[in-house]
């Protein structure tokens, strides 16, 4: 994949400075767009590679919720930042009523300047684009703890 | 909790007593702050806010414990900025030590706490190759290591006795263990473990870490770590491989811990053994662990 148009998209949309993405490549399996650190793909056979930044199933592209809580606090627009009780809802998984000064789209969401993950904006709205399998994770946070 | 079978560990383990007590008790809430996401001022000040309170290990400055009973709840879990992880797991990245840019294999990594730490400790430069044989526990790796941001990291499911060849400039074998020091977290643990199934075991382990060796560039460095007190998969497993590798003395200032043991009923480890390092829950209040650091030789007479 070529990483000019990659990085093109995160600084077309979010004004995401080239230099954030120093050092890291991209290649695209199916509809989704990988980062890796390495030019190469390494000679295993790989279950995953790197990590899914870039959905190509919707149109427009739309960002991973981990990829923004990477390189989401970098961007200087379409960024939403929200107060507690508003972050605890978004979090929630709830669709927000407000208005804000950003562009129809996908939208970095941000509290206390700390990414939550991508939202949709549409004038009046916002909608959590944060991935379902986060209940899942909650449980797999137990078996995580080694 | 199977009191007797730790009963073999009453002349090895110093103040017994309290040792059993601790064993007994629920673990701290432990977590590890990411730094691929966030910074150690960012996150204090978001617990602060939220009211959470919180106390900083003396020996590592990105573990917390926490006064929280769900840390796997908070809003910061999610978005990737902690990991619940047990204090004494946090130790055997931080003894392998891995740079950005480095070729670096976990070969036991599931559920992926100490293959994200890796990716952190190298700035999500180099690789790290989070390997692990089991296909059920390759799931929760993949969504712990991408909840964390890990970008170089690459996730394998070998059997990690022929993982294929490659050459790694470091190496962690977080081997699979009889786990008696998880105790405090899974009680039953303890009912499970006996003297057959630690001889058992051992075989399995040695196959693991020399297999790691055999990756790993001559003057690399490989950690070996379990969280088990049983002598048979800790110094019984290393005194194994010294034909490959010489271990290193390491010390963690703030942790405590007791030296390897050079035999254990009537079997001669060498007196080398006691540059690992035995970490009892006692005596750091955390679960238990045995880490040793090797190095590969330069001259390979394999």
């Amino acid at each position: 994949m070529n990483k000019e148009t990659v990085v093109s998209m995160w600084k077309e949309r979010f004004s995401i400075p080239e230099e954030v993405f120093d050092g890291y490549s991209f290649f695209r399996r199916g509809r989704m767009i990988w980062a890796f650190s390495l030019p190469e793909i390494p000679p295993f056979r790989c279950e995953s590679i790197g990590m899914r930044v870039i959905s190509m199933r919707e149109s427009p592209w739309k960002p991973t919720t981990y990829a923004l809580q990477l390189w989401g606090r970098y961007a200087r627009k379409n960024v939403i930042d929200l107060d507690d009780e508003m972050a605890r809802r978004f979090f929630a998984g709830e669709s927000l009523v407000m208005r804000a000064p950003v562009e129809r789209g996908y939208v970095v969401v941000t509290h206390m300047g700390s990414v939550i993950g991508c939202g949709l904006y549409t004038p009046g709205r916002l909608i959590s684009q944060l991935p379902r399998e986060r209940r899942i994770l909650e449980v797999e946070c137990l078996q995580a703890s080694e | 909790m199977g009191n007797e079978h730790l009963e073999r560990y009453r002349d090895i383990i110093p103040d017994f007593d309290a040792f059993l007590d601790f064993m007994c008790r629920p673990l701290p809430v432990t977590v590890r702050i990411n730094t691929l996401k966030t910074s150690v001022p960012e996150l204090l000040s978001r617990l602060d806010r939220l009211g959470i309170g919180y106390e900083r290990m003396q020996w590592y400055p990105l573990g917390l414990r926490l006064d929280t009973e769900k840390p796997g709840r908070l809003m910061e879990f999610h978005m990737g900025l902690i990991h619940v992880q047990e204090e004494i797991s946090m130790l055997p990245p931080v003894v392998l030590d891995p740079q950005p840019g480095e070729r670096v294999l976990d070969l036991c990594a599931a559920p992926g706490g100490k293959a994200a730490q890796i990716s952190m400790q190298m700035s999500n430069r180099g690789i790290v190759v989070a390997n692990d044989s089991s296909s059920a526990r390759i799931v929760p790796l993949r969504a712990n290591l991408e909840r964390l941001g890990a970008v170089n990291a690459v996730v394998t499911s070998y059997d990690g006795r022929r993982f294929p060849q490659y050459t790694f400039e470091r190496a962690l074998v977080d081997a699979p263990c009889s786990s008696e020091g998880t105790a405090r977290r899974y009680p039953g643990v303890i009912a499970k473990c006996s003297v057959k199934r630690s001889i058992d075991l051992q075989s399995l382990q040695v196959s693991l870490l020399r297999r790691a060796l055999q990756l790993t560039e001559p003057g690399g460095v490989v950690v070996y770590s379990t969280c088990t007190f049983a002598p048979e998969e800790n110094e019984g497993v290393v005194s194994r491989v010294l034909d490959l590798a010489d271990l290193e003395s390491f010390t963690i200032p703030g942790l405590r811990s007791s030296p390897g043991l050079t035999s254990w009923n009537g079997i001669d480890y060498g007196e080398e053994l006691v540059k690992c390092r035995r970490y009892y829950p006692h005596e750091n209040n955390t679960g238990g662990f045995f880490v040793a650091k090797l190095r590969r030789r330069l001259s390979a007479d394999e």
